[in-house]
């Protein structure tokens, strides 16, 4: 499903919760959107779930109007919808199994499609089991299992990630991965933008009800131009002293402790600091050349990065 | 009803009766209501015409109470949980939604006053039965009206707590000082208020409905006077048209304002 947000505003009372906000989610893409807290994600997802109407703009899925001002998300559309909410807590009376039982039946999904995803989701084992008895990581598993339940053109996924050990996010990225090389489209939110960054083709950054930056992870980097941070490690002192001078000659910010040193430098130069740091009289130990992560560009984006603060680990 | 209202209707219905609170009244409905069968049993030869008035007294105050307990969770319940949107994202409409789980909640209702009511009936002779399983529709209202009364509680607020303490204060209200501020205001009048408007007024609560309409028929209206409880009945129209108010007034309310809240799951 080809899902399109457009010029979407959303106001509470005097408060602009979403002013205009026009993204998209295509044909096995997934789009996360990541933001301060009060950015406008939650907003945004609860008009494409149809829990709330905007006062302006629209959303189309496949070029036909799905929600507008005059009526929330349609019933055909919200049928097409797999959601899972953040950190949620299903009925501790019922097993995990009756959970997913109701589920299939108001979607109308068969039994053997209950089993499957409770193997799917890795709940097989404990699907008789009282959800009181579930930690979070298997509640946030369950949660996804009613979320692809009925094999959903859109997943909608608000902060996936939270909770989950290392098996959860495992499905997690198999789940990601399943959705979008079957073309269907998944729109999730996250604070944990690092965590999820490799299953994201396009990011949205939202703050105070504006899409401050959409585009892919690269692009972003690329927008955001933050420098490479290269850390390395001499083997004698006197070497390291010497690697430092040279480098300062050309480049700002060098700094050198003990057999290390490091810089932050913009990718291009990367090869020259490599030449200047080649010296015949004392051998590269260690050489380590850390990109910034999502969650860095996003926060340069926003203005609040602090990256470049310090290049020596 | 579309399948998903279907859906939900069963769905409530299974989760109540796993629900240890609403598992510890109906017990204790039926434990209290077959305990003053047994009594009855011992006290006289006529015995449901001695157990079923206390019946009833037990039913007007603990039905009540089990059905607040049931309703007054049922959407503050689900937004605490952030099941609420997950609920409402399903095709189906706020509307439905509501009525869904007050008709699952409902049919769980019904199994506890089956429950109690049934206990005590098996333990009577065979006759005798009839005439205490004829307390179950009328009770069913009573439920029907203080579970409509508990969702529109649920609805009304943001959280749990406040919807329980809110669930509680409606009881003693309605089921227990209601009585005793008519009582008042007759006193405080010295008689300004005439019976009949009192009368009316007791009517008008489910509770005080409810034990008014079945004590005439069990005890009849000329025992009901020597008891100084000389009041005239509301015709079968008006009390249908009561019923009607106490069970549908609330559930419309709380669907409307339902459906006017915009931000529905914050």
């Amino acid at each position: 499903m080809d899902v399109r947000i457009d010029r979407v505003a959303v106001s509470y009372g005097s408060v602009d919760a979403l002013r205009g906000v026009s993204i998209g989610a295509s044909h096995g893409g997934s789009t996360v959107l990541v933001g301060p807290n009060g950015a406008g994600k939650s907003t945004l997802m609860s008009v494409v779930l149809g829990l709330l109407r905007p006062d302006r703009g629209e959303v189309l899925a496949d070029g036909e109007v799905v929600a507008c001002a005059r009526h929330g998300a349609t019933r055909e559309f919200r049928a097409r919808l797999g959601y899972l909410p953040e950190a949620v807590a299903f009925s501790e009376n019922l097993t995990g199994r009756q959970v997913l039982r109701f589920f299939a039946s108001a979607r109308g999904v068969g039994r053997k499609r209950v089993e499957a995803t409770l193997e799917r989701v890795g709940l097989d084992g404990a699907a008789g089991r009282a959800v009181r008895g579930y930690s979070r990581g298997m509640r946030q598993r369950l949660g996804l299992g009613v979320a692809v339940l009925h094999t959903p053109d859109l997943l909608v996924l608000d902060e996936p990630t939270g909770g989950l050990d290392q098996e959860g996010l495992s499905v997690l990225w198999e789940v990601l991965a399943e959705w979008k090389a079957a073309g269907r489209s998944v729109l999730m939110s996250t604070h944990e933008i690092a965590l999820v960054e490799r299953h994201a083709d396009t990011v949205c950054v939202l703050a105070d009800g504006r899409v401050r930056a959409v585009a892919t992870p690269d692009a972003l980097r690329r927008e955001a131009a933050l420098p490479v941070r290269v850390s390395v490690e001499l083997a004698e002192e006197a070497a390291a002293a010497q690697v430092a001078s040279g480098l300062r000659d050309r480049h700002a910010g060098v700094e050198h402790e003990g057999r290390n040193v490091g810089l932050l430098e913009r990718p291009e130069e990367l090869l020259e600091v490599m030449r200047a740091v080649s010296l015949p009289t004392a051998p590269v130990r260690h050489v380590r050349v850390e990109e910034p992560g999502l969650d860095e560009v996003t926060l340069r984006i926003l203005g609040g990065s602090r990256w470049d603060a310090s290049p020596v680990h | 009803m579309g399948r998903v209202a279907r859906a939900l209707i069963v769905h409530e219905l299974v989760e109540r009766t796993r629900d240890r609170w609403v598992l510890v009244s109906t017990l204790l409905f039926a434990l209290l209501a077959a305990g003053i069968t047994l009594y009855g049993r011992s006290a006289a030869d006529s015995e449901a015409l001695v157990t079923a008035p206390s019946l009833v007294t037990l039913s007007s105050l603990l039905v009540p109470l089990v059905a607040l307990v049931l309703g007054h969770d049922a959407i503050v319940g689900e937004r605490e949980r952030h099941t609420l949107g997950l609920l409402l994202s399903l095709p189906v409409s706020r509307g439905e939604v509501l009525l869904a789980k007050f008709v699952g909640r409902l049919l769980a209702l019904g199994l506890a006053i089956g429950l109690g009511l049934g206990s005590a009936a098996l333990l009577l002779g065979g006759a005798q039965r009839g005439l205490l399983l004829s307390l179950v529709p009328p009770t069913l209202l009573l439920g029907a009206s203080f579970l409509s009364i508990g969702m529109l509680l649920s609805v009304m607020t943001r959280r749990h707590a406040t919807a329980a303490s809110l669930a509680v204060t409606t009881w003693f209200l309605l089921v227990f000082f209601y009585d005793l501020g008519l009582l008042a205001l007759l006193v405080g009048t010295g008689g300004a208020i005439g019976q009949g408007a009192i009368a009316w007024l007791v009517h008008l609560n489910p509770a005080g409905l409810y034990r008014m309409t079945l004590m005439a028929r069990l005890v009849g209206t000329g025992s009901l006077s020597d008891l100084g409880l000389a009041v005239a009945l509301p015709g079968a129209a008006a009390q249908a048209a009561i019923w009607a108010a106490w069970i549908g007034g609330p559930l419309v309310v709380g669907a409307a304002m339902l459906l006017r809240r915009r931000a529905v799951t914050a």
